[in-house]
């Protein structure tokens, strides 16, 4: 088993071998232990706890020109072709420098993804997930679980990420063991609550639209967010994602939580808008009947959008890029009462 | 007024969700526009529409519905009752029209109010 330890220390240089450099990793931190308290991460950690669960992903139609994309701005170099939790196939950076080379860029992706997968299992411990990122060349696999459905997707910067944070946890209580008078002080830096998620929107998949809005509810009701706010964060987010959708050749929903507010930014690649004060008022669209046909395309998308949020900015650059942002303040939950 | 007295005031069917949901209907918003729907400030909504897509239902759920009623006994699809599940929205589909549906709620509302 000691095979692995060599795994987690050395690697390429990567921003999370830059975090391990500058944590003290040696052997006196950890009480002589560090190999030990490894091990026992590696065989107590499954898969699942580790895995990213929100997989960005295509579905077979999209095309590898929108494959390219999606890989870019979320800065991966894989990405699995799933609908409905099934997975068909993953595209790689390689699939789309073939593309580029043999101009196939619009065709869908289902015509040039790789069949031939490795995936792991939900259940599976994280000596696992070691073992296979060693065995193949692979930067990532996806994840699947007892019924063959898509779960997640694991890197070796997740299962890295896992290892510091439970090591920093380990390393703390030993630091508090041996010095206990470092409690406390200092500590309200680190408590700032922080949390960021990125959706992909595909331009007109209108099955999957709304998808990460819903995600979005659901990862603020999780917290203790008051309801009413919720549901306006969630009505500005979904009316964002579907005008991404329907309106823009596709981008991404970004949510962003802090202490004061909770922040949700659509991006997405054009064609822009040409007259903003005009498509922010209420009832102007330049939906078509198709849209219409979807329940869409009153016009009101970006005045309720505006309507719900506190702070409502919106940029635009034709033929590049459309930007809104929806700021929602979080009320201070210490102010005591009124009257 | 629960989704099962929904189901039977409306000679529904029960396609998706939890027949034994506690909720009672606070307000039902009939529309095929989702903006519009998106609009409304009412609390456990049950949304009445045509619109036999997933938007429906996904609409449903980012204003916290307490379930969805397809009228015209439009055909829904797999993925519509799908999503239906995943986001725990009742979903019922009923042969009336908007019209009649609209009236026999109305006139349920009148009768629980009288008793
Ligand atoms: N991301 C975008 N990229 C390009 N154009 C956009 C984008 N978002 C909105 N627009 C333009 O602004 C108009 C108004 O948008 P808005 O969301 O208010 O209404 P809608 O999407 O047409 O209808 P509704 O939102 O009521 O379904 C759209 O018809 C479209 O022309
Ligand atoms: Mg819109």
């Amino acid at each position: 088993m000691a095979e692995y330890s060599p795994v987690i220390l050395k690697g390429q240089q990567t921003s999370d071998d830059e975090i391990l450099a500058k944590t003290p990793l040696d052997e006196k931190a950890l009480g002589g232990d560090s190999s030990v308290i490894i091990m026992e991460l590696l065989q107590r950690f499954k898969v699942r706890d580790v895995m990213k669960r929100q997989i960005i992903c295509v579905p077979r139609k999209a095309t590898l020109r929108e494959a390219q994309h999606i890989l870019k701005e979320n800065r991966i170099s894989g990405l699995p072709v799933s609908e409905n939790d099934r997975l068909y196939g993953i595209i790689s950076v390689n699939d789309i420098i073939n593309g580029l080379d043999g101009g196939w860029m619009d065709e869908p992706c289902e015509a040039h993804m790789s069949k031939n997968l490795v995936v792991l299992e939900a259940g599976m411990p994280l000596s696992f997930a070691l073992r296979y990122f060693n065995n193949y060349t692979y930067g990532r696999f996806p994840v699947l679980d007892a019924n063959r459905k898509l779960v997640g997707i694991i890197s070796q910067r997740d299962v890295m990420r896992a290892l510091l944070y439970e090591l920093s946890v380990e390393i703390r209580k030993l630091e508090r063991k041996t010095r206990p008078e470092a409690e406390g002080g200092g500590a309200s830096e680190t408590k700032k609550n922080f949390f960021r998620k990125e959706w992909a929107v595909v331009h007109n998949d209108l099955s999957r639209a709304g998808h990460a809005a819903n995600s979005i509810k659901s990862l603020l009701r999780e917290r203790k967010i008051d309801r009413s706010l919720i549901r306006r964060v969630a009505v500005a987010a979904y009316e964002l994602e579907i005008n991404i959708c329907i309106h823009s050749h596709g981008g991404v929903l970004v949510l962003l939580i802090d202490d004061d507010a909770i922040r949700i930014t659509a991006k997405d690649r054009g064609p822009g808008i040409a007259d903003i004060e005009w498509a922010c008022r209420d009832g102007t669209s330049t939906a078509n009947d198709w849209i219409r046909s979807m329940g869409f395309g009153a016009g009101m998308g970006l005045s309720n959008s505006k309507r719900v949020a506190d702070t409502f900015n919106i940029a635009s650059e034709v033929g590049k890029y459309t930007i809104v942002e929806c700021i929602f303040d979080i009320p201070k939950a210490a102010e005591p009462p009124q009257g | 007024m629960t989704i099962t007295d929904v189901v039977k005031i409306l000679d529904g069917k029960l396609i998706a969700g939890d027949a034994t949901s506690p909720r009672v209907v606070g307000a039902v918003v009939a529309n095929d526009l989702m903006s519009d729907v998106l609009l409304s400030d009412y609390d456990d909504i049950l949304l009445l529409t045509s619109l036999a897509s997933d938007q429906a239902i996904r609409t449903a759920h980012i204003v916290g519905a307490m379930g969805v009623v397809i009228h015209n006994a439009k055909p829904l699809s797999e993925t519509m009752i799908k999503v239906a599940d995943d986001l725990a929205i009742p979903l019922v589909s009923s042969p009336l029209s908007k019209y009649d549906a609209c009236v026999r709620l109305h006139d349920a509302f009148l009768a629980e109010e009288r008793a």
